[in-house]
């Protein structure tokens, strides 16, 4: 909304510089976002809240002016400029009052409708001033009659129109109908475009069909020309959610419609009109001979108990009630006090936002100003509800971090496309938007991977050697009780990294296995138990389960999924895991086992093993084998190459033999190890070597 | 050959040497199967019957100090080195550190991080929500009615008539209040949503903190002195901050706190639009309507609000220009934090 310092002045005398009034203004809730100096005039641009349409004109700035600076607000400025003196709303226009039928036939989407019939208008060019002032306020000149109907919009607030009445269809007298648009039915706006109705869309008519969308916009065939001799000028009320469906529906912004769709003054309907009328008689010659209203003339007046002691305590001040009682007048309301510590407020005409004590409150606290309020601390009783998932998620990240892991955050919403390849087999379909604004957001994802792999594409084609990234985020899927949200970890490894140890460099390319170390680590400091992986048959992806229940998948990406993400020459692995899953099977907490009082010994076998013979099986079958001295056994080094046949892995096992009782001697050890060996050769197939 | 000068080269042979390849050279040159001491051991025939009892001892000697110094040696390069092969590296301070790379959080997990640790250092809790939400917890709940222009400012992608994703962390307020009894000290982190074209500061997705309290004087004063803790603690003590009224449909009276630009400290310059300030969060009381929805008396409760664009904030703490480098996830980006 702009406003300029010397129209507001015609209605409040302002004693601050523009500067200091934007400053003020803002600090009272109507931020100025721009001040220009501009034609010798100031012109601010001020971002009115949704609750303030009042502030949606000249005269509702001028009031808050007036309210901030302990001014008084004049009324009628117009009258002024057009010379002439009172009388306004005493004046009556008698003549053949027959000559003009309004009827409402939904009386709902428009309460009150007035028109005036003005007879002899000289439409031409406005005069420089009002050309000017328009200008100003971003709004471009038409001809005097239009002018003068937008000037009273910005002036007053209220959404004026002018009909061309001799292009209304008119027997003995001019009809004008407010009904719901039928079915199909059509008109050619003045912006020239033809817009097709419906029932739900309020218009103006007359006998032939509709001549305006009510609040909305006027009809072209009935706009005022420069052939136009008599007018019909209307000012209404039309029912704020009727302009709103209507606008939305049309797609079709106006300033007369962003009013209306706030709720305008029912007090500002006569006054602009009466101006408007006014002004035409001194700058077109227009003579008024009727006028016309029907429906409620003017809205219910509220009033509002305003408790003094509930403001302060909600404020945490010490306003006192004469300064309260000031604020409120000087808003315009009538105040009358009921007791020491409370008023009764009626509230003008022009504040339809104000309904309840807390309004009061807020006004109260506005005008006082904000800068006053102390500042204090409140009484915190600690109250502390359970942590929730969030403290292990924090851990989880720090630990992916720790792991050499970066952060990602990517969108909830992607392109359907991006996730071909990646659904399982029986997966349900994504959970689609109704309203994306592109094909990037058109369904929920319903896994991390596809849209951190295409980060890892995007890195690589940033001159990235390598990319492990990983994400924290919901990932969304449809189930028989709707839509179900669930947090996921995705994991993404890719390229080859270089690390510069003390034996010099050593170049290792991220695969399947460097993602099992991080999913294991990540196993162990969240407390679950057991960790294991299983492919499953016919599938690309290996299942990540906590005890028997399958928490995650790793995948391993295909070769036309890689093209698609712009990966080159390199292979990407990934890792899925729903942390709800396996939050559920996380037992942070940790139980002591005294370390053991008698050392152990380390027995080495080498062995050359077929590779179709699990290694995980080898351990185990082992493990119980050798139990109870076999303490554990693990892979120490394999090898696959030159030495090997083909076919086949060389593995070193570590077999760590230990008792609680006492030290263990040789002799003790190697017949369990036998065992083991005889065991590794006899069943597995095993060569030693 | 006089023992005497063996003797002291020796001795200054080993004390300059600085690796082990040097250290193999010196035992070739005195132990070796030509060495010095087996020229010094070949030459005792030739001497007189007298003299090679004496000389035999001191060449002796000599073997015996040279293997101890070679001994010496080599453990000293070993424990400089940490043993395993690495011997032949100079151990030079220039050169990298060896070391794992750590990975790196994202800026904008660090700044929900510091905020929420902000708040629960003065005893508030962190609560969290769903991103699918109902159209009465993301609007009706919180005052703002179907058909108001106060919608308007919450343009929100729709699955359904009943569902969407929720354009605000609001709607957290309302499950917690439903499911929790007055006093309330919470903060809720969460990604929101809203339909816009991406550009250098819209994203369809971004993160917000929403924090409340309610007990029975919970006063608009309260509100100030915590987001005071909260400006002081992001953007350093010295920064000057103001309430401005606004609206906001679930607040009342509602407000839109801003700082002193911490780029040009107030003369005005692009980032605040010359204005001076910069707007960093919405705050109010918690409009009465509210409670009543999640069936809380507002006669006996009040209570505060605010909630704070988590991107917007991390791009006035890092001096980041354009709100896609967040979600482009550019490791040379990423790494930065």
């Amino acid at each position: 909304m702009k406003v300029t310092y010397n129209w507001l002045k015609e209605f409040v005398r302002i004693d601050l510089a523009a500067e200091a009034l934007a400053e003020r203004l803002t600090m009272a809730g109507l931020e100025v976002v721009a001040l220009q100096k501009q034609a010798g005039d100031f012109v601010f641009e001020i971002e009115v809240t949704s609750n303030r349409p009042d502030c949606l004109s000249i005269i509702g700035i001028a009031r808050e002016v007036a309210a901030i600076t302990n001014k008084k607000i004049r009324a009628y400025s117009v009258e002024r400029r057009a010379h002439s003196k009172g009388r306004l709303y005493a004046k009556r226009y008698p003549l053949n009052a027959n000559i003009l039928k309004i009827n409402i036939e939904d009386k709902k989407g428009c309460p009150l409708y007035t028109a005036k019939i003005i007879k002899d208008v000289k439409v031409g060019p406005s005069p420089a001033w009002l050309k000017e002032r328009l200008e100003l306020v971003g709004c471009r000149s038409i001809n005097n009659v239009v002018d003068i109907t937008n000037y009273l919009l910005f002036e007053r607030g209220q959404p004026l129109h002018a009909f061309d009445l001799d292009r209304l269809a008119q027997n003995a007298a001019a009809e004008i109908y407010v009904r719901r648009a039928k079915e199909q039915e059509k008109i050619v706006t003045i912006d020239g475009e033809e817009r097709l109705l419906d029932k739900g869309i309020l218009v103006i008519a007359d006998k032939g069909g509709p001549v305006a969308i009510a609040g909305i916009m006027g009809g072209n065939d009935t706009q005022v020309s420069d052939g136009t001799r008599n007018i019909l000028l209307e000012a209404a009320v039309f029912n704020p959610i009727t302009v709103r469906q209507a606008r939305q529906k049309l797609k079709l912004e106006s300033d007369s419609a962003y009013r209306f769709e706030r709720g305008i003054d029912w007090g500002a309907v006569g006054p602009a009109s009466a101006c408007a009328a006014e002004l035409i008689r001194t700058l077109a010659q227009g003579e008024c001979i009727l006028a016309k209203s029907s429906g409620q003339a003017r809205a219910k007046q509220k009033s509002i108990r305003l408790s003094v002691a509930d403001t302060n305590k909600i404020l945490g001040t010490k306003i006192s009630p004469a300064r309260i009682k000031k604020i409120l007048i000087g808003l315009g309301f009538k105040v009358a006090a009921t007791g020491r510590d409370s008023f009764i407020a009626g509230v003008p005409s022009h504040r339809q936002d104000i309904k309840a004590q807390i309004d009061l409150v807020e006004e109260t606290a506005r005008i006082h100003g904000f800068d006053k309020i102390p500042t204090t601390l409140p009484l915190l009783v600690p109250h502390s509800l359970r942590p929730g998932k969030r403290e292990l998620v924090s851990a989880l990240k720090n630990m992916l971090a720790g792991l050499g892991l970066s952060e990602a955050i990517t969108y909830g919403l992607v392109d359907k496309e991006l996730l071909n390849g990646f659904m399982l087999p029986d997966e349900p379909e994504p959970i689609g938007i109704l309203n994306p604004l592109s094909r990037e957001q058109e369904v929920l994802r319903p896994h991390l991977v596809p849209s951190i792999a295409a980060r890892i594409g995007y890195n690589l084609n940033h001159q990235q050697e390598y990319v492990n990234i990983f994400e924290l985020a919901k990932v969304f899927s449809s189930s028989a009780s709707g839509p179900k949200e669930e947090l996921m970890l995705g994991i993404a490894l890719c390229g080859t990294k270089a690390h510069l140890l003390g034996q010099g460099l050593v170049k290792e390319r991220f695969g399947l296995l460097h993602l099992k170390g991080i999913v294991e680590v990540l196993f162990e400091r969240l407390g679950v138990g057991s960790c294991a992986f299983h492919a499953k048959e016919n599938a690309a992806s290996i299942g990540i389960y906590a005890g028997t229940e399958r928490t995650g998948e790793i995948f391993i990406l295909r070769k036309e999924l890689l093209e698609r993400l712009d990966i080159k020459n390199k292979e990407v692995v990934a890792a899925e895991l729903y942390l709800d899953r396996l939050l559920a099977h996380a037992r942070p907490a940790k139980t002591f086992v005294a370390p053991p009082k008698y050392p152990g010994i380390t027995r080495d076998i080498s062995v050359v093993l077929s590779r179709e013979v699990p290694i995980k099986k080898v351990l185990e079958a082992a493990l119980e084998r050798g139990r109870p001295l076999l303490c554990s056994m693990k892979v120490a080094d394999y090898y696959r190459g030159s030495q090997i046949p083909p076919g086949n892995i060389g593995l070193t096992i570590s077999c760590f033999y230990r008792s609680g009782e006492r030290t263990l001697s040789d002799a003790e050890v190697n017949p369990v190890h036998s065992l083991i060996c005889r065991l590794l050769e006899e069943v597995f197939s095993a060569k030693l070597r | 050959m006089d023992i005497g000068a063996v003797k002291i080269q020796i001795e200054s042979d080993f004390q300059n040497i600085g690796s082990a390849v040097s250290l193999e050279e010196l035992r070739l040159k005195y132990l070796g199967r030509k060495g010095i001491i087996a020229q010094l051991t070949g030459s005792i025939p030739g001497l007189k019957k007298e003299e090679r009892a004496a000389f035999g001892q001191a060449v002796n000697a000599l073997k015996k100090r040279a293997v101890s110094l070679i001994e010496e040696k080599e453990k000293s390069f070993a424990d400089s080195l940490n043993g395993e092969g690495a011997v032949s590296r100079p151990a030079d301070i220039g050169l990298p550190g060896i070391t794992q790379e750590l990975g790196h959080l994202h800026p904008l997990t660090r700044v929900i991080d510091e905020i929420c640790a902000i708040f629960m250092r003065i005893g508030f809790s962190v609560v969290e929500g769903p991103e699918i939400e109902s159209e009465y917890n993301n609007f009706t709940a919180l005052n703002i009615p179907l058909e108001h222009p106060s919608r308007d400012a919450f343009d929100t992608f729709y699955l359904n008539n009943r569902l969407l994703l929720r354009s605000h962390t609001s709607p957290v307020q309302i499950r917690a209040m439903k499911a929790h009894k007055p006093p309330l000290a919470i903060v809720v982190p969460g990604r929101v949503y809203r339909p816009d074209a991406v550009d250098a500061s819209h994203s369809f997705m971004f993160h917000q903190i929403e924090g409340f309290m309610v007990d029975k004087s919970i006063k608009f004063s309260d509100l100030k002195g915590a987001l005071e803790i909260l400006a002081k603690a992001v953007f350093g003590q010295e920064i000057k901050m103001r309430f401005r009224p606004h609206f906001f449909p679930f607040t009342e009276p509602s407000a839109e706190v801003d700082i002193r630009c911490i780029i040009c400290n107030g003369k005005g310059c692009s980032v605040c639009g010359r204005k001076g300030w910069l707007e960093i969060l919405g705050a109010g009381m918690i409009h009465p309507a509210v409670f009543k929805h999640v069936g809380y008396d507002p006669k006996k409760y009040t209570g505060f609000a605010f909630g704070l664009g988590i991107e917007r904030i991390a791009m006035l703490k890092y001096g980041i220009n354009d709100i896609r480098l967040f979600f482009e996830n550019d490791l040379r980006f990423l790494r930065q934090f």
